[in-house]
């Protein structure tokens, strides 16, 4: 009796887990296979499997192509991809950089306002992003003009006198990589200083003793050992900034700027004349990509990397 | 190779005092060990000789240079820690060479060094390897190699054996004392276990509640222990001690109004200058106690309580006087629980301390 209840129960344990599991996953396979259809073969059958798997030819393996290439060449997709791998990229290092030097130093120095610091980069995760971003446009405008006018001098001498050097703020990705770094900054030092701090103290002070300083000794000893946060961190920040888009709608115009998820948008928008949901489907594909890789890459670290700093090693 | 001088040491943490109005002189080349229960001060010592931790107030001075306000990377010392602070993300060969890397050294200096101590310690085998598939014996070797190779004036040791197995630490104590010698670096050893101290110093410092209680060698700290304390830490089993005063006559110890013990003639110049009438503690050494099945003259009657054979030795428990006292014999000495045996005190090697302020008071 207890072994077949126990059985039912893991019966239904399983068939909820696999409901869970389809309910996940087939959604993503559907943005996959629906890529390879024609709009008009979505319009008959939005959820059967495309031709070329039914009925594999040339001429069906032809519409997939065409998805792919109108999406990657014909709508900028290419343009958009280089555009969010930068920005992202550029942001992840400095994110790293600057996120690891600040916990490493509230967790492991003793300095005057080091409490409050702390609660200060906390207090950024409290304040909804949504709320701040239109000040952020106008002090960004005004940031410009400011950053212009102080680098004149500077740009003179560079261009020889050529002309003005214009630092903008907006419209460029340098605005977009300054935003992202500091919205990101909270919960990167909230999750590296719980990190840092559960790092053996003998270590640092071994390398001191060995006569290193402290930029090799943090370098060289405490960042290599604060890998697995890192990573955790990076994962993290990378998902969040991939998929950003309402920072990238407001701070960037001009079609040679845009990331990612603005281009998706703007496929979209157009769609609303004219229904091209093959390409669509080819758009999300590409724009999915690196967040698939990168989960089935570091899944495994990951999923150590939650649980970072909530025990002491 | 350097002097090691520490003035006036005061740390304090809070307000709780770890090291009080502390001075030791260490000579260059001397092992020194610094020696007492956990919480007497002698890591905190270490730790401001290596610039870890900022004294509130006191001097050190290593080579007559005065490097209290200097950080660990300006003294020149080398530090082997207790859970051996092995870099885990290097190989044993990029350990060994990270002290040199930091200070500059020219790579052809670095390859040469390295592969040097890791003769010396015998890991040259393992100079590929990463820490997390070493031994803990083998960790312990590579942190005494990161130690030496960037040859520093002075070596700070602290508790490097209490993560091995009794083995092991016995043939490494032996090597850490054969490698001291044959580099003749100056080095503190900071150590809880007395055998460890006895085995291996030139002098040791014995510290107890944050103050140095006696420095002396091995045999002075053993044969004449400053204090109670000094005599009950050094010596396993420890010194035994019976509470007792001189009769005014000078002629006996008396234990209690019932029981006393004529002092002997050999004896009597080492208790002439002892005050009659105080409240003494007679301290005797374990194998300073002789014992007899049958009863002869300055023989005492006691009652074995327990007999711990030791394979090496026996050690038998008596009761005397109400006193427990352990009693080092041969190990073919037999006794059985509950037997009258009769023992004789050697009080030429004993001890006399004053109760109230606990030293010494006998030579």
């Amino acid at each position: 009796m207890g072994q077949l209840a126990g059985k039912v129960g893991v019966g239904i344990k399983y068939t909820v887990l696999i409901i869970y599991l389809a309910a996940v996953v087939f959604p993503m396979f559907w943005v996959v296979y629906t890529s390879a259809k024609s709009t008009q073969e979505i319009y008959k059958n939005p959820f059967g499997l495309p031709r070329v798997i039914t009925a594999p030819s040339t001429e069906n393996a032809h519409i997939l192509v065409e998805n792919y290439k109108r999406a990657w060449i014909g709508s900028h997709f290419s343009q958009y991809f280089v555009n969010s791998l930068k920005v992202v990229s550029i942001s992840l290092v400095l994110i790293l950089l600057f996120g690891s030097m600040a916990s490493y130093a509230i967790a492991r120095f003793e300095f005057f306002g080091k409490q409050f610091l702390y609660l200060l980069f906390l207090a950024g995760l409290l304040i909804p992003m949504q709320l701040i971003l239109i000040p952020l446009f106008f002090q960004f405008s005004d940031m410009g003009e400011w950053l212009t006018k102080a680098f004149a001098p500077l740009g003179n001498l560079i261009t020889g006198g050529r002309g003005l050097w214009v630092v903008s703020l907006h419209d460029s990705h340098a605005g977009l990589i300054i935003i992202y770094v500091a919205a990101s900054l909270p919960f990167t030092v909230f999750t590296l200083t719980a990190f840092f701090r559960t790092l053996p103290n003998e270590l640092r002070e071994a390398a001191m003793i060995d006569g290193a300083g402290e930029y090799r000794i943090f370098f060289q000893v405490m960042m290599p050992l604060g890998k697995p946060g890192l990573v955790t961190v990076a994962i993290f920040n990378f998902l969040g900034l991939w998929n950003e888009y309402l920072f990238g709608l407001v701070f960037l115009n001009s079609d040679s700027v845009k990331t990612l998820p603005l281009g998706l948008a703007s496929i979209s928008m157009q769609a609303q004349y004219k229904s091209d949901f093959g390409l669509m489907f080819a758009g999300l594909v590409i724009a999915m990509l690196p967040t698939l890789l990168v989960y089935m890459i570091l899944q495994e670290k990951l999923t150590k990397g939650i649980t970072v700093g909530a025990i002491k090693g | 190779m350097a002097t090691v001088q520490v003035k006036n040491l005061i740390k304090k943490f809070d307000q709780n005092i770890a090291i009080n109005n502390t001075s030791l002189d260490i000579e260059d080349g001397m092992f020194m060990v610094f020696l007492g229960p956990s919480g007497c001060g002698k890591t905190t010592t270490l730790r401001c000789i290596a610039g870890l931790e900022l004294p509130d107030s006191g001097q050190i001075l290593i080579d007559g240079e005065d490097v209290t306000n200097l950080p660990p990377s300006a003294r020149d010392i080398a530090m082997v820690f207790q859970q051996y602070a092995i870099y885990p993300h290097m190989t044993v060969g990029e350990n060994l060479a990270f002290p040199l890397k930091a200070v500059r050294t020219p790579k052809e200096v670095i390859v040469q060094r390295v592969n040097e101590a890791a003769k010396k310690l015998h890991i040259e085998k393992l100079l590929g390897r990463k820490p997390g598939k070493l031994s803990g014996g083998e960790m312990q070797r590579v942190a005494i190699g990161r130690a030496i190779v960037r040859r520093p004036k002075v070596f700070l040791m602290d508790e490097p054996l209490s993560n091995l197995d009794a083995k092991l630490r016995t043939e490494m104590r032996a090597e850490i004392k054969r490698l001291q010698k044959d580099l003749n670096v100056t080095t503190i050893y900071v150590t809880h276990d007395q055998l460890e101290a006895m085995s291996m110093a030139d002098r040791i410092a014995i510290m107890y509640g944050g103050s140095l209680q006696q420095n002396g060698t091995p045999s002075d700290v053993y044969d004449r222990p400053a204090n109670l304390f000094v005599a009950g830490f050094i010596g396993s089993p420890a010194m035994n001690f019976i509470p007792c005063r001189i009769s005014d006559d000078r002629t006996t110890l008396v234990f209690s109004e019932s029981s006393r013990m004529t002092i002997q003639p050999a004896a009597k110049t080492r208790f002439a200058n002892v005050p009659t009438g105080r409240d003494l503690i007679l301290g005797v050494r374990p194998e300073d106690i002789s014992l007899r099945k049958d009863h002869q003259a300055e023989y005492e009657e006691s009652e074995v309580y327990v007999v711990e054979p030791l394979g090496a030795e026996n050690i038998v428990d008596l009761r005397y006087v109400g006193s427990a006292l352990k009693v080092r014999t041969l190990p073919t000495f037999s006794a059985n629980i509950g037997e009258i045996l009769y023992m004789r005190i050697d009080q030429s090697r004993s001890h006399l301390f004053d109760s109230e302020s606990t030293l010494a008071l006998t030579g």
